[in-house]
């Protein structure tokens, strides 16, 4: 399979996106942006390289398994709707995928006992040493035993990334311990702070094929000790299910031409010729979805930028905030960490405020306070949070004023539309300040996809680079190929 | 309640509490005088606030300092409270920031004329006379770039315990320029820095002389001439004072050979200590206007 790379590298994620020679979206990949920006766009693309090949998997299940009655022979599913429907709850694709997910975070908290093995030796933790050793290995083997059930339970999980995962583990294993008297939580909480930045940053090269090969032996059943496991997979469909995934970990994914882009330029790891600009590609993404886009705001982890193109997606003017986390992505970021809250959850908390609170504090930090006296005065946490929202969108809407206004058609991108709030502060304050000649309201895209527009900006110019015979690649793509290369062996 | 008369008040020992809540921590000052005047400091207590309500840790502070000075809610002839006064809610009076930290600096140091107050949220410099007048006052406002929080956000990051910050900013030897003002986003530069290898102490350093440029402006914008006290939690910081002297640029220094910055080790009670002497003094007037008050603990 022959695919072509777009990254864009954020402040707070980054993203991956393969698009096929024909422009087709093959796999999408996201991670949080940690201290390394070389291990963020690695970790993004084995994401996307996961993402396609899991695309592939669902593919050739559904044609392994169609007709059920193979597979469900003891999974009292018997329907035959096709599909590998093995367990009744859940596709078996979507099963693998949870427990590739749980595999590679057992992995991942492999390393984080490691290296905060390690850290605790320093002489600085000497005098508690005896107290925070068996703190550790108790947090840690509670996060363990938790894990199946985060990733193979029914409740939704308030991350996909290991930092916050583990993070919220920790915090809560911390507290236990610390409450009992055993060892200080600022200690404990130190001592992951520090470890979470190496574990992040080691790029273990994980393969696959072997956690793709684990994650079928968890559900299987093979683990279990008996062939017929408890979702419900008989011997005979577990080797038809070995097969698959072997075969699919064995196909070669090419890369043909890459292109970059993100936070920062000058500090991209990418060569020169395979840099593009972000609001070009923010540009150019958002045109390709929306041809008739005039105006796209994007709201970033640390930046806001309003953007003006014309008919080719060309941009012809922009504004852009970048000297205060006022009114960028962070904003809500940091707001989440007051409330303990995943960032996912404060849009719709915000959603059901019922009064109308004007916040005063535009800085970050003044807000975070603000919310917490706010609390403290019993106001409810959805109406102090709805008009925090508010406070943020009126920041991009004179951001948007400055770049030239908005005249038609009107795309926001960037990770802050997954925010549902956000999105409807925004239509309300358009509707206010901007309609169509004639008075018609702005037409307001949101794709799904919009935290990866600029990623398919890139992608598209990767493409239109191997098109006129000019593609680059990142040397490190190529190293990477070692993995397959193990695979075919 | 005491049930002092007229005739002994010039004698009297007024015992009287100060309470300081502030953003991240509360302050609480316990205070032997005689009318706010020959004080001697009977006990104190600082209980962060961390996610606590903040009344609750204000009562539970208040009564870690009573035990310690071995006297009961009902033996004081004032309570006073300063700084956030809504979370005090029992108590005889309140006294504004600017006048218990003027009277507490005059205590902590009397030959100051001016204070830097830097708390985790805001940063307030004054200038005041011999007898706790305050004359000029300068604050931050818009944002959090020249407070305390943004140090304590960035610790965090590098895994160091708040108390061993000071130190290990002395030990700089080259300071990490830091490039964002926003104590927000400062924190995506300090995870990049790491990443890099800069050294911990060059990081605490760049953000504390990152912090005190923005300080020194206010201290040149009062006009300070004397000595400066700095008051409030960062005055505990030995790497921040430190990069506050270096920010008083030479030009300023040539003109005013006499300022010079300073902290004492309770820096940190100055706010509390003021308010307990100004309820002794206000005690006293009361007093002779026959209109003395009732503390509701």
């Amino acid at each position: 399979m022959k695919c072509v790379v777009g990254i864009d590298l954020g402040s707070t994620t980054t993203k991956a996106l393969l698009l096929t020679e024909d422009g087709e979206v093959l796999g999408r990949g996201i991670t949080n942006s940690r201290s390394s920006y070389d291990v963020a766009c690695a970790v993004a693309r084995e994401e996307a390289l996961t993402a396609a090949r899991f695309a592939m998997l669902e593919q050739q299940l559904a044609e392994s398994f169609r007709g059920g009655g193979a597979a469900g022979n003891g999974a009292g599913n018997g329907t035959g709707q096709g599909s590998g429907d093995v367990n009744r709850s859940r596709p078996l694709e979507r099963l693998l995928q949870e427990a590739f997910r749980l595999e590679l975070y057992l992995d991942q908290l492999g390393h984080l006992r490691d290296r905060i093995g390690e850290l605790v030796e320093a002489p600085y933790h000497e005098e508690w040493r005896g107290a925070l050793e068996p703190a550790v290995e108790e947090i840690l083997d509670q996060a363990e035993t938790q894990a199946p059930d985060l990733f193979l339970g029914d409740a939704p999980r308030k991350s996909d990334f290991f930092r916050d995962l583990a993070g919220a583990a920790f915090v809560e294993g911390a507290e236990a311990i610390a409450e009992r008297g055993d060892a200080p939580f600022e200690r404990l909480l130190a001592l992951y702070d520090r470890a979470i930045l190496d574990v992040e940053t080691n790029l273990e090269t994980r393969s696959f094929a072997d956690l793709l090969r684990r994650a079928t032996e968890r559900i299987g059943g093979a683990s279990t000790g008996n062939g017929n496991g408890h979702h419900g997979l008989d011997a005979e469909g577990l080797v038809r299910l070995r097969r698959v995934v072997d075969s699919v970990a064995a196909e070669p994914i090419d890369e043909l031409a890459f292109v970059g882009t993100g936070y920062g330029r000058q500090t991209l790891p990418f060569p020169k010729e395979s840099i593009r600009s972000e609001i070009l590609c923010h540009g150019r993404g958002a045109h390709r979805f929306f041809p008739g886009t005039r105006t796209v705001l994007d709201i970033g982890g640390q930046d806001t930028k309003a953007i003006q193109v014309d008919e080719h997606g060309v941009v012809t003017s922009f504004q852009m905030n970048d000297r205060c986390a006022a009114g960028s992505g962070r904003y809500l970021g940091y707001l989440a960490d007051e409330l303990s809250l995943g960032l996912h959850e404060l849009g719709p908390l915000a959603l059901q405020a019922t009064r109308k609170v004007r916040v005063n504090s535009t800085c970050t930090v003044f807000a975070g306070a603000e919310l917490r006296e706010r609390l403290a005065l019993g106001e409810k946490r959805e109406d102090i949070l709805a008009g925090l929202h508010r406070a943020m969108m009126l920041r991009a809407m004179s951001l948007l004023a400055r770049s030239g206004g908005i005249a038609n058609e009107f795309t926001f991108t960037g990770g802050v539309c997954k925010n549902p709030m956000a999105t409807k502060v925004l239509r309300e304050l358009v509707d206010d300040n901007y309609s169509q000649e004639g008075g018609a309201p702005i037409t307001m895209n949101i794709h799904p996809d919009s935290i990866y527009m600029g990623a398919m900006g890139a992608a598209l110019f990767a493409l239109e680079d191997l098109e006129a015979g000019a593609a680059g690649l990142l040397p490190s793509f190529v190293e990477g190929d070692q993995s397959t290369q193990e695979v075919r062996a | 309640m005491s049930d002092a008369t007229p005739t002994d008040r010039t004698d009297r020992i007024h015992l009287t509490a100060g309470i300081d809540p502030g953003a991240s921590s509360v302050k609480i000052a316990i205070v032997k005088s005689r009318s706010g005047e020959d004080a001697e400091v009977v006990a104190t207590a600082i209980q962060r606030i961390r996610r606590r309500d903040v009344r609750d840790v204000v009562r539970s502070a208040f009564a870690d300092a009573c035990a310690s000075a071995g006297v009961g809610p009902d033996d004081f002839d004032y309570v006073a409270s300063t700084g956030d006064g809504d979370a005090v809610d029992f108590g005889t009076g309140h006294f504004y920031s600017m006048t218990t930290h003027a009277r507490g600096a005059l205590f902590l140091v009397p030959e100051a004329r001016a204070g830097l107050d830097v708390g985790a949220m805001h940063a307030r410099a004054i200038t005041f006379d011999g007898r706790g007048k305050v004359g000029k006052v300068r604050m931050t406002s818009q944002c959090a770039s020249g407070s305390g929080q943004f140090v304590e956000n960035i610790t965090r990051y590098l895994g160091v315990p708040l108390e061993d910050v000071g130190n290990l900013s002395l030990e700089s030897e080259e300071p990490e320029k830091c490039s964002s003002i926003c104590a927000v986003l400062a924190e995506t530069d300090v995870i990049n820095m790491v990443s890099r290898g800069v050294k911990t102490a060059d990081i605490l350093r760049g953000i504390h002389l990152s912090i005190a440029s923005k300080l020194a402006r206010l201290i040149r914008a009062i006009g300070a001439e004397e000595t400066v006290l700095v008051t409030g939690g960062m005055a505990c910081d030995a790497g921040f004072l430190e990069s506050l002297r270096e920010c008083i640029d030479e030009k300023q220094a040539a003109e005013q050979p006499e300022l010079a910055v300073v902290a004492h080790p309770d820096s940190i009670l100055a706010g509390a200590l003021g308010a307990a002497l100004l309820g002794a003094r206000r005690h006293r007037q009361l007093e002779e206007m026959g209109r003395l008050p009732v503390i509701a603990a």
